[in-house]
């Protein structure tokens, strides 16, 4: 230990300098009976936190939903383009023989297979790449395109609406209070559902083969298959998945600071952007700290409940 | 051989890693923008003449605010001149962060930027001098007020029957508001609360935005609103803009930084079109928001002596002028009424005529925290979610707020 101890020593002052001194100055900071008080009266704070909890929630299940179902579909398509070198799957075998097929129809459909196969086996990693893109564009710049698409007047979008034929006159998109929260959740789900993707499938990937090949043999459904064997086996990484994304969605800051800066009224108003203003528009650095120390506590509260749901079942 | 001569100094000079410049430096706090690029520009134009090391730190508006906001209070020293927007002045210069100006500024200056620059409000001593005199305009499209014969926009009661009468005569939309909340709803409401008699804070400095005057305001924005495109409740000044370029929207409240682009064919398609006015009457004279742009020495600057030698050679006459012309309105009268000026801008009478009768926002260090929830208010009542009444009574119970809080 002492051996090792001027090795790691610029690590630990770095540590103490940069993070733990800063976080007890915060303490001392923040934990103020005053600010608690002004926080239980402050209205912004609370249409804030709800609404930083209804985005939260709307959007980690459509990124969940959305994610897993699209590493499903691409798992299927890998494994039918991975399947073992005989060009037809054993089960497929047992049918055939059993519907006594004739030789031609054999070579038909064996030929047919090797040309699904051939497209189907470059795909996947295309469909992947594709799938990736939205998450690897900053997300300031994601923001500020899907603004320019929102906007009602001059926006892609209700300009392709209006080609079609519907009425653009009162879709106000990010612009209209009532539907701000939703844009802004849509353009959440469309950035980081991909996120989502990527760890799935890294867990699908990671799945044992053999029960859900001993499930085929049984003749399990698609959807036996999965809801009995695939989501029990998987259901580390969705932990893992969950708790990274409702952490990240609960600081929501740079979307919404571009697309409405919480806007229009208060009606995409979050936390962070809360935190932000008080701290750096309005120097109160104290109060700021304060609503950090909620916040922390709420997510950590959200993480640890979250880890007890998926523990239990 | 003279030619060797100087290729030889030269070679030496180089040779020694040091630009002839040594003397001390000075160090720019700016705005990244057509205000703060001017003033980089002068800068070194300056920094060649006296032989002085100019180094620019160019930040975005509301990253300048937070900056200068520590280095100030922390007296850090890191800046020599800094570039502040009128309303934050009363918050930077609080607890002596500023360094008073050694001699005050000439009369030529027009007063209302001035005033911005004394610490208290108009009667205490100087701190800053005024660099960038912004004031709002009202931006209305002349050809169509002459198309179907309306009277100049003289009181909002003219602008909101022109508004009516374009909008039902022309495929367009008669207004463009900007409600988004923060700084654009509050910019644009001021206007009209100052015409029609409101104010955010009274005499005393306590909250008077319940008023029966503020409420008439306020109703008379929604109204004006009608005409305005729907969303405008989350318009910035971007939006507001584009409908003017565009050519879909006929009147709106602007700053001068637009008055080029709507001039330039290559980025409008109005040019030529539109008429630059001192914003609309109500049952007071018409008075436009102040958004001067200020240069101060913090009081933690090591070259102050230098600092105020720029300042003062930066806002002389010939200096503002050559600003003038990359795009800043002046602070000074006579640079206003230069005949060379007033043939190249022909925006120049309204400019000149709106910042001498500008008014400033309230004068109070809490300033950015009253805006915050003045403007949330506002915006909701805007997109139509709250009463006028009520979104101005919450807006003023959580100024006195803020304001009990802050003493």
């Amino acid at each position: 230990m002492s051996k090792r101890l001027p090795w790691i020593a610029p690590a630990m002052f770095l540590l103490l300098a940069l993070s733990i001194y800063p976080l007890l100055y915060s303490l001392k900071l923040g934990l103020k009976p005053a600010y608690f008080a002004r926080m239980a009266q402050d209205h912004l704070f609370h249409i804030a936190l709800g609404q930083t909890l209804l985005f939260t929630g709307v959007a980690l299940t459509g990124e969940f939903l959305l994610g897993l179902a699209l590493a499903l579909l691409v798992q299927d398509l890998t494994q039918t383009s991975r399947t073992n070198p005989s060009p037809k799957p054993p089960i497929a075998q047992n049918r055939d023989c059993l519907r006594g097929s004739t030789a031609s129809a054999e070579r038909r459909w064996l030929s047919r297979f090797a040309q699904r196969r051939s497209t189907e086996a470059k795909n996947p990693r295309y469909l992947r790449a594709a799938l990736l893109t939205p998450m690897l564009l900053p997300p300031v710049v994601a923001a500020v395109t899907w603004r320019l698409i929102f906007n009602p007047q001059f926006g892609v979008l209700n300009g392709t609406l209006k080609s079609l034929g519907v009425d653009t006159a009162n879709l106000t998109w990010t612009n209209g209070e009532s539907s701000a929260l939703l844009c802004v959740i849509l353009v959440d789900i469309w950035e980081w559902t991909p996120f989502l993707f990527l760890l799935l499938s890294a867990g699908l990937q990671s799945i044992p083969q053999e029960p859900l090949e001993a499930a085929k043999v049984d003749g399990a459904t698609w959807w036996q298959t999965t809801r009995d064997i695939t989501l029990p086996l998987l259901k580390p990484v969705i932990l893992l998945s969950l708790l990274l994304r409702s952490m990240d969605l609960m600081r929501i800051f740079d979307q919404i600071f571009i697309l409405t800066q919480g806007g229009p009224g208060s009606a995409t108003e979050t936390v962070s952007l809360y935190i932000y203003r008080t701290a750096f528009r309005f120097s109160n650095f104290g109060y700021a700290a304060a609503l950090s120390f909620v916040m922390l506590a709420i997510t950590t509260l959200m993480a640890r409940s979250l880890m007890k749901v998926m523990r239990i079942k | 051989m003279r030619s060797l001569t100087t290729l030889l100094l030269a070679a030496l000079l180089a040779a020694c890693g040091k630009s002839p410049a040594t003397g001390p430096s000075l160090t720019l706090a700016v705005n990244a923008g057509v205000e703060g690029t001017a003033l980089k520009m002068a800068a070194r134009e300056w920094g060649r003449q006296t032989g002085t090391r100019i180094a620019v730190v160019e930040l975005p508006y509301n990253n300048l605010f937070e900056k200068l906001l520590m280095d100030l209070i922390s007296r850090t020293g890191s800046y020599d001149v800094v570039m502040m927007d009128d309303p934050w002045f009363p918050k930077l210069v609080e607890g002596g962060n500023l360094a008073p100006l050694p001699q005050d500024p000439d009369n030529d200056f027009i007063k209302t930027c001035l005033d911005v620059c004394r610490h208290p409000y108009q009667v205490g001593k100087y701190y800053a001098m005024p660099y960038v005199g912004n004031s709002q305009l009202f931006f209305y499209r002349q050809d169509l007020f002459d198309k179907h014969q309306l009277p100049p926009p003289g009181t909002w009661e003219q602008v909101l029957n022109a508004a009516k009468t374009i909008q039902a005569k022309e495929k367009m939309f008669g207004y463009v508001a900007r409600a988004a909340p923060g700084n654009a709803v509050v910019t644009d409401f001021m206007a009209i609360l100052w015409a029609f008699g409101g104010a955010i804070l009274n005499a005393d400095g306590d909250p008077a935005v319940d008023s029966d005057d503020s409420i008439a305001a306020l109703r008379f924005m929604i109204e004006l609103g009608k005409y305005s495109p729907p969303g405008y409740a989350g318009f910035n000044a971007d939006e507001v803009s584009a409908h003017l370029l565009q050519g879909t929207a006929a009147m709106s409240i602007n700053w001068p930084a637009w008055i080029a682009a709507m001039d330039d064919p290559a980025r409008s398609k109005v040019a030529g079109k539109i008429a630059f006015a001192p914003v609309p009457s109500g049952k007071h004279p018409g008075q436009a928001e102040l958004g001067a742009w200020l240069l101060g020495v913090p009081a933690g600057s090591k070259n102050s002596d230098k600092a105020f030698q720029f300042l003062t050679w930066v806002t002389a006459p010939d200096q503002m002028k050559t600003a003038a012309l990359r795009g800043n309105p002046p602070t000074r009268r006579s640079v206003f009424q230069s005949p060379e000026l007033k043939k190249k801008f022909r925006a120049f009478p309204a400019q000149f005529a709106s910042l001498e009768t500008a008014h400033p926002r309230p004068r109070t260090p809490l300033w950015n925290e009253i805006e915050n929830v003045f403007g949330v208010y506002l915006s909701k009542a805007n997109a139509g979610s709250m009463t006028p009444e009520d979104a101005l009574k919450k807006a003023q119970d959580e100024i006195d707020d803020i304001l009990r809080r802050g003493q």
